[in-house]
Parts: C-alpha cells; structure tokens; sequence
C-alpha cells in the first residue's frame, strides 16, 4: 500500500489567493521525497498541509490508506522537524523528546527506553539533561530530529531543517540524515529550497513552481531530461545555459550566421540548452561557435569560465562554460566551443516544456 | 569615558551624592521624627537627630498603647490582601485574555481587544464617582472585592502578555501541535513556563502600584475592618482637634512605605525590567 | 505568527473574566457619567430633570473650572519638566562614573515605590510652616513660608512632593536610553573636537529625544491622574481652589459638594482629555514600531 497519497490536493486562502492550485503525488513506504523550489513556489505550505497545520481547500490527503484531511496534526501520526528546531527553550533535550509521548499518555518506563534508544543512536547520551541554549547548531538540530523520532511516526516531515548551520555542518548532517532515513525506513518528505541538497538526499524529487509541480521523478531523470526551462535551470549548477533559437530545416539556428544539424524536430521557435559541463572547448577553426571570455573563476578541480557567445549582428547571449580541472584563460579571450549533440535541450518557446527529439 | 578628566568624574560623584541626599532627606526626617515625644512637636524646628522615644513610638504602633490594640496588623492584612487580591487578578485576567488574543482568531477579536484598550482611557479617578456608585449597587462597600475587583482590569498587563506571547515562535506551537498538546496544555506546559520572568517582573510593578492605593480604599471603605496602610495615614492627619501625633503619623508613614520599597530594592532587575517593558 | 488553536469557544471564556471586570466596572460607570452629564440631580438624589448640555455649559463658564484648568496645567509641565530635568541631570552623571552607577541606582529608584500620599506627608513635615527644617530656615533667609496660607507656596510644596516619587522613574529611562548610546558616536566626536558638554547637547540630546517626549507624555499623565493622593494627603486642593487640580475637582465636586452632574459632566471632560493623551502615546508607539 502506498504511505502517503496526495490526491488533487490544492490550497487556496480566504482572501482568494490560491497558493496551491493541484497537486497529485504518490509514495511508496521508505521512499524519500523531496520538496524544491524557490521560495513563494508552495512547497512549506504543502508540506504544513501534509502536517495538519494548514487546512486542505480541496483533494484528499491518505496516510497508510485513511482519509486525514481533517484530523489534529497530533492524530495524523506525522512527526516534524522544524527550520528553527522549535525546541521547547525551558525543557532539558529529555524532556523536549518526551513531550510528545507523555501527552499521548505513554508509560514513564516507557518514554525512558524509547528516549534512550534515540539518544544512543543520535549520540546525545551525554547531552540529555541540558536545555536547548547550552547546545550548539547541530546538537540542536540532532535533538529536533530526536524528538521526531521517539514517536516512531508513519511519515517524517523535515521543514528546511539545515538551512540554519553553516555549510560544513550542513554537508555532514546532511549524511546523517539520509543514513538515519535509510535505516528506520520511515517515509520521508523534506523540503528545501537548495538543489544540491536536494538531489543528494532525494529518491525522487518533486520541483514546485508557482504551486503547481513541474516535474516529478529521479534526480538523474531531473538532470539528463528536465521537463521544462525551469527544471533546467533550477537542477544543476551552474545553471543550464538557454538561447532562444529557431529550429527551421533540420537546422537549430542560433543566428543567421551558426546553424547546426538538428534532424528529427520540426520548425519551430525553440529555447536551446546545454548544461556548462557538457561544452568542449575546440580550436576556432573546429568549433560550432565563438565564444568571449569576460571573467574566470578558478576553483582548483574545475573552472567555470563566464562570458558571451559570438552569434553576429551584435546577439551576444551570456553563456557559462565548465571545464575539469585547473585552465588558464585570459579576459576578452575568443574560445571556440562545441556543443555535442547528444547534451542538447530542446524546450518548447512558449509552453516552456522539453521537446523530445 | 572618552577624556581622562578626574575632577569631572568627582564632579559627577558629588552631584549625583546631593542627589541621594535630597531624595533621601525627608526619610531621613520622617525616621529622626519617629524617635520624638509628641511634645517635641510643639515649637521650634523638629529635631534632626534621634531622640529615645524610638522603643516606645514603635512600639505603640506595633502593638498597641495599653488598654487598645494595635490595628497595625489588621491593617498591614488588608494592605496585602489588597495588593495581591490587585496584582494576582490582574496577571490572572490579563494573561487569560492574552492568550485568547494571540493564539486564537475567533469573530469579535478586535473588538475585545479595543474594548481592553478602551480602558487606558478610564483611569479610576476620572470616573470616581460612577465607579463608587456601581460598587455602591453590588453592595460592595467594604468588603475586599470591591476594595479589589473593581481595579483589576488592566490594559497594560494585557499589552505586555500580548507582546511577549507575540515574540514566541510560530514553530513551537507547530510542534507542541504535533506533540499532541491542546490549547490548556500548552499554556501550561509551553507559555507559563516561557512568561515566568515577565509575570515576575510585572509582579513587582502591581504589587507596588495595589499596596500604593489610596483614593479607591479610601472611598469605598467606611469600617476600620477595611482601612489599609497607606489610606490610615491621612486619617491620622485629619483628626478634628488639630493635634497632629507627628511622631505616630511618622511611624505609620514608615511603616507603609517600607514593603514596597523592600520589594524595589530585593528585586531590583525585575522591578526594572518591569517598568520597562510595561510601557513598550 | 500564523498558526492558531482551533478551538471555536475557547478564546471567549478565556476574554470573558477581562471583558466583564472592564465592563462592570469601566463601560458601565463611563457611561452613567456619561448619561450623569446631561441630569442635574438634588442634593438628596430624590429627583433629576434632564438639563441637555447645562452641566458642560456652567462648567465653561465657570471661572473655577478654568482657575483648575490653568492649575492643572501649572501643576502638570512644573512636575514634568523638574522631573525631567533633574532625572536627566543625574542619568548623565551616573552614566560618567563607571564605578558605582549601580549604587547609585539603587539609592535614587526607591522612591518610585512610596505612595503618593506618603509622599505628600513626607514633604509636609519638611515644610511645616511652624517646625519643618526647610521651612525655618528660608523663614531665617527672610523668606515667609506657609503653604497653609500661601496658595503658590503650596503649589510648590506638591509640586516637589510629585516630582520626587517620579524622579525614579524618568531617570531609569535615561540612563536606559544614555546606555543604548553607541560609545564609538561619543568617541568620533570626541576626535572631532566636540567637548563633554558640545558632545551632550549635540549628539546625546538629540539621540535621547525620543526617550525624553515618551517620558513626557508619561509624567503629564502621571501629574494628571497618579497625584490625587500627594495633594489630598497635604493641602486637599487648597488654600482656597489654588492646588485643586481638575481630577481633584471631580471627586471634591462629587464626594464633598455632591453636585453629581457638574462631577460627571468633568469625568467626561477628562475622558476626553484622557483618550487624547492615549491616541499620542499611541502614535508614539507605532512610530517606534517602525524604527
């Protein structure tokens, strides 16, 4: 049976502003989901649907097959870990993970064992008499997810939860987390609004846009073939480079000047992408195009070269390049590039959504 | 100190010493007095310096001269019943309708709210008389509810609760919510335990302001039963042949002031901290 | 914040102990004062004939009211501005000394928690014509004092008794405020050229205004309301009308003079005042919200 089922879910305020129009996802149990996006896309308010503590305009929401929609989000058996922890300042780190469990009147014995399970595995044995103030960021953050786990819930809500550490303890809990989700198995939705997190902690990811999804899928499958520009240019950094270009006689025309071979579309006004990664630098002579060298920034296992494409008549679309390794470049430097075939992205001008060649 | 200029640094000590000096100078008097005889009262300026009549005016106060007790005790009760009847009722009302403020949204909940700050505007001696006889018709005269209640509706107590229920975060409600704590619970468990410094600190400030009291007792009382401290000294004052018993109305004035200014002095940070946020 | 309890019934048993104390004992009585204003009532309370704005009217003729108008006044910018001046005076001191600020402290706030009225009797004693200290000694300077006879002498005597219980308070706030002076402003001024005493009137001044109008409009409020004890406990609005404030005035009128209408019809004048000085504290408030 699928754990957690949203179907036709939508939200729309009081005052008529509709956040979320209509989502519909399915998860497996174990399966864990991430939520991105920019922020304002919709995806905390989903997630505080899933958690009860927005209400549901439309759809059905199912965990483990019951309708919650309308159901305490104490009675949704759904545990959540808060962006600020939300740890409760004036209990010890054992009585901020037993609260939850004494108000659903659990034995004392009980909560102690359960309590103490959690804390050996999160390593904070030593930690469980202070308050949440005498802990650091990631303690905290340990506790939250601590406090989360005692319950021992059907689904796990996580809000952001490392957007508050700095960025080498971000990577490290961000470890702990996949590696804690992979051995309790606890169905899982997360939401962030960092890519990088995103694809390294997600089964699947959902990408929200303006509270509709625009895709759904792997994060490779996000990568190899987003399904709109703004998958494409959300997943994946740097950004994927976009031309707007026409395709007319089996030729992708970039201008008048540089048309290449592009056999199984038909004419039409496209966007062009190609990721940085996949561009090779090639002698001038070889290349598909010129291309301006402005600024270089060098970071030890890749470069990333920033600057323009040489189109004619003056269209000088901006374009990143990403090369491997240490290069050196000099500002105002014409390269030649190539851009191989088999990494083109082909979207639709208007609707945005990939053409499939 | 920006400059090193030790004459103004002892400048400053002095000025601010003339300023301890005059604040505390009629303390000062009003202690030398209550060591006096009656009869040093009569002509001539009071003494400045002690007398040995201290043990006997004390004592008098305290216990009473023979043949009649003392009504110090009774009324030092009444001070404080009226002063925590005041300041519990207060906290007790305020952080009940705070809460409803803050954490619900029902219909009618900015009319409650400007009705509560409606009452900034009706201090009790700008409708005194009204007031009395409304406390007159619930046949509340004398008696400490309508020595009390009538006082403790309080806009300022309301405004503080609300701010500092105002600055907890949204998240920990969420997760009380998600820990299966109702709305009792978690004024219980979560809000009264976050509010402890600031219901403290406001404890000090209506604490002072109920024990001050003066013109409300003074009104609705009528049997010595019910007199308080401070509104005994001005009886003390009016008495009808015009010999005032300095060196008693001196005790009782001392003796008035002394909880309040204990309670400054013990709980300073509080008390500080107190008045500041009030008036935020 | 943006979640909230979903109890429906809730939130009104918990306002309803706030709302029925405020009304009872708040709406209820301004509006008999309110109804009051407009009856004239014997001396009895027998009878009462509907009088419209009589009561208003006899009261803006009276020159009594405005003699307690103009005293209220008097009284109110006396206490607030020596109350602010002498609170600033020592804030600034105490904020030079590093040792001792604390001490001092101490020693100046107490008298926040003496009650007005014995406050009053303090300074009485001070003062009395035939035995205070204070008063012999400007009698010995050639000055007579009785404040029993002299109506500006006892002005002055409720006048310091006020100002003292509220010296306190002001001070708290102005060292509060001289603390929360950046020193590195006080510093570059000083590199600037800027003495102790240009740095004060140029930067520290002007920083504290906000402070300094907050607490004026606290210490009107306070002069307005909080001292009927001061005056009732000395000089009980006299000698003739010269310290009967206009909140004296209410309950002399009403209590001693019993003319229920003309008291009512000055609660309601005070209400009014009253909410005017609340929508400028308000105003104050909101604009400190947006800083």
């Amino acid at each position: 049976m699928s754990d957690l089922v949203l179907q036709n879910i939508g939200k729309t305020y009081s005052n008529g502003y509709q956040a979320i129009p209509s989502i519909d996802l399915t998860i497996e149990e174990g399966e864990f989901i991430v939520l991105v996006g920019p922020s304002g896309c919709g995806k905390s308010t989903l997630l505080r649907m899933v958690a009860g503590l927005e209400g549901i305009s439309q759809g059905e929401l199912l965990i483990k097959g019951d309708q919650v929609n309308n159901k305490e989000p104490a009675d949704r058996d759904i545990a959540m870990v808060f962006q600020n922890y939300a740890l409760y300042p004036h209990m010890t780190v054992y009585d901020n993970m037993a609260y939850g469990l004494k108000n659903r009147g659990v034995a004392k014995a009980e909560i102690a064992t359960k309590v103490s399970a959690v804390a050996q595995m999160l390593g904070l044995e030593e930690l469980l008499t202070r308050r949440p103030k005498q802990l650091s960021g990631g303690q905290r953050q340990r506790v939250a997810m601590g406090r989360a786990m005692v319950r021992d819930p059907k689904v796990f809500l996580f809000d952001e939860p490392l957007s508050n550490l700095d960025a080498k303890l971000r990577v490290q809990m961000r470890v702990e987390i996949r590696e804690l989700q992979r051995k309790l198995g606890t169905t899982t939705l997360y939401v962030t609004h960092d890519q990088v997190e995103a694809m390294t902690l997600a089964d699947r990811l959902v990408v929200l846009n303006k509270g509709h999804a625009e895709q759904i899928g792997t994060p490779m499958e996000l990568y190899l073939r987003p399904a709109s520009t703004f998958v494409a240019e959300f997943i994946g950094s740097p950004s994927m480079n976009l031309i707007p270009s026409r395709v007319e006689q089996g030729k992708l025309q970039l201008s008048v000047d540089i048309q290449l071979d592009c056999p199984h579309v038909s004419a039409q006004s496209v966007m062009f992408g190609i990721r940085p990664e996949h561009v090779d630098i090639s002698p001038l002579d070889q290349a598909d195009v010129p291309f301006i060298v402005k600024a270089v920034e060098a970071l030890g296992a890749e470069t990333l070269v920033h600057g323009v494409l040489q189109l004619g008549d003056g269209n000088t679309p901006a374009f990143i390049v990403r090369v491997a390794g240490h290069h050196h470049f000099e500002g105002g430097e014409t390269l030649g590039l190539t851009l191989p075939s088999q990494a083109w992205h082909l979207f639709d001008a208007q609707t945005t959504k990939r053409i499939e060649a | 100190m920006i400059e090193n200029r030790p004459w103004l640094t002892v400048c400053s000590h002095l000025v601010l010493l003339l300023g301890v000096f005059i604040v505390a100078l009629p303390v000062w008097v009003a202690l030398v007095a209550s060591t006096h005889p009656s009869s040093a009262f009569g002509s001539g300026s009071i003494p400045m310096w002690f007398g040995d009549q201290a043990l006997a005016n004390w004592q008098q106060a305290l216990v009473g001269k023979e043949g009649q007790a003392s009504d110090l005790l009774r009324m030092t009760v009444n001070s404080l019943i009226m002063a925590l009847g005041i300041t519990f009722g207060k906290i007790l009302i305020s952080l009940l309708s705070a809460y409803a403020i803050v954490f619900f949204r029902f219909p009618f909940r900015s009319a409650a709210f400007w009705v509560i700050f409606f009452t900034l505007m009706l201090p009790v001696e700008v409708r005194i008389v009204p007031t009395y006889e409304v406390v007159a018709n619930l046949d509340l005269l004398n008696s400490y509810t309508g020595l009390t209640l009538p006082l403790i509706a309080s806009a300022t107590a309301t405004f503080l609760f609300r701010q500092c229920f105002m600055s907890i975060p949204g998240e920990l409600v969420e997760a009380a919510r998600i820990d299966g704590a109702g709305p009792i619970r978690f004024f219980f468990d979560i809000l009264l335990p976050l509010s402890r410094t600031n219901i403290a600190a406001l404890f000090v400030i209506l604490f002072i302001y109920g024990w001050n009291q003066y013109l409300w007792p003074l009104i609705v009382t009528t049997d010595d039963a019910y007199y308080t401290l401070v509104m005994s000294v001005k009886r003390m004052l009016s008495v009808s042949d015009g010999d005032i018993a300095w060196n008693q109305v001196m005790v009782s004035t001392l003796l008035a002031m002394i909880p309040p200014v204990l309670v400054v002095i013990g709980m300073q940070k509080l008390f500080v901290k107190g008045l500041v946020e009030t008036e935020k | 914040m943006s979640v909230y309890f979903p109890q429906k019934y809730l939130p009104y048993l918990l306002l309803l102990p706030q709302l029925l104390v405020t009304a009872v004992f708040f709406l209820w009585p301004a509006g008999q004062a309110v109804e009051q204003a407009f009856y004239q009532e014997d001396a009895f309370g027998l009878s009462r004939e509907f009088v419209g704005l009589d009561n208003f009217i006899e009261l803006f003729t009276s020159p009594e009211y405005f003699a307690s108008l103009l005293t209220t006044m008097v009284f109110s910018f006396s206490v607030a501005f020596l109350g602010l001046a002498v609170a600033l005076w020592l804030a600034v001191m105490a904020d030079r000394v590093i040792r001792g600020a604390m001490v001092y402290q101490t020693l100046l706030i107490w008298p926040y928690a003496v009650a007005p009225a014995l406050a009053g009797v303090l300074w009485w004693i001070l003062f009395d014509p035939s035995m205070g200290p204070v008063a012999l000694a400007l009698d010995a300077i050639g000055l007579d004092w009785n404040h029993f006879v002299n109506g500006d002498q006892a002005m002055i005597l409720v006048v310091i008794s006020a100002t003292w219980k509220q010296i306190s308070y002001n001070f708290l706030f102005f060292l509060a405020g001289l603390q929360a002076i950046p020193r590195s402003l006080l510093e570059a001024a000083a590199i600037d050229g800027a003495g102790p005493s240009k740095r004060f009137w140029g930067i520290v001044f002007p920083l504290l205004s906000p402070t300094t109008f907050f607490l004026l409009v606290v210490n009107l409020v306070y002069a307005f309301f909080d001292t009927f004890g001061v005056i009732d406990a000395t000089t009980q609005g006299g000698p003739g009308q010269s310290t009967t404030t206009m909140v004296y005035k209410v309950f002399n009128d009403g209590f001693v003079g019993l003319d229920l209408g003309s008291s009512a019809a000055q609660s309601v004048v005070l209400m009014v005042i009253v909410a005017l000085m609340t929508v400028i504290q308000f105003r104050y408030i909101e604009r400190k919200v947006q800083y």
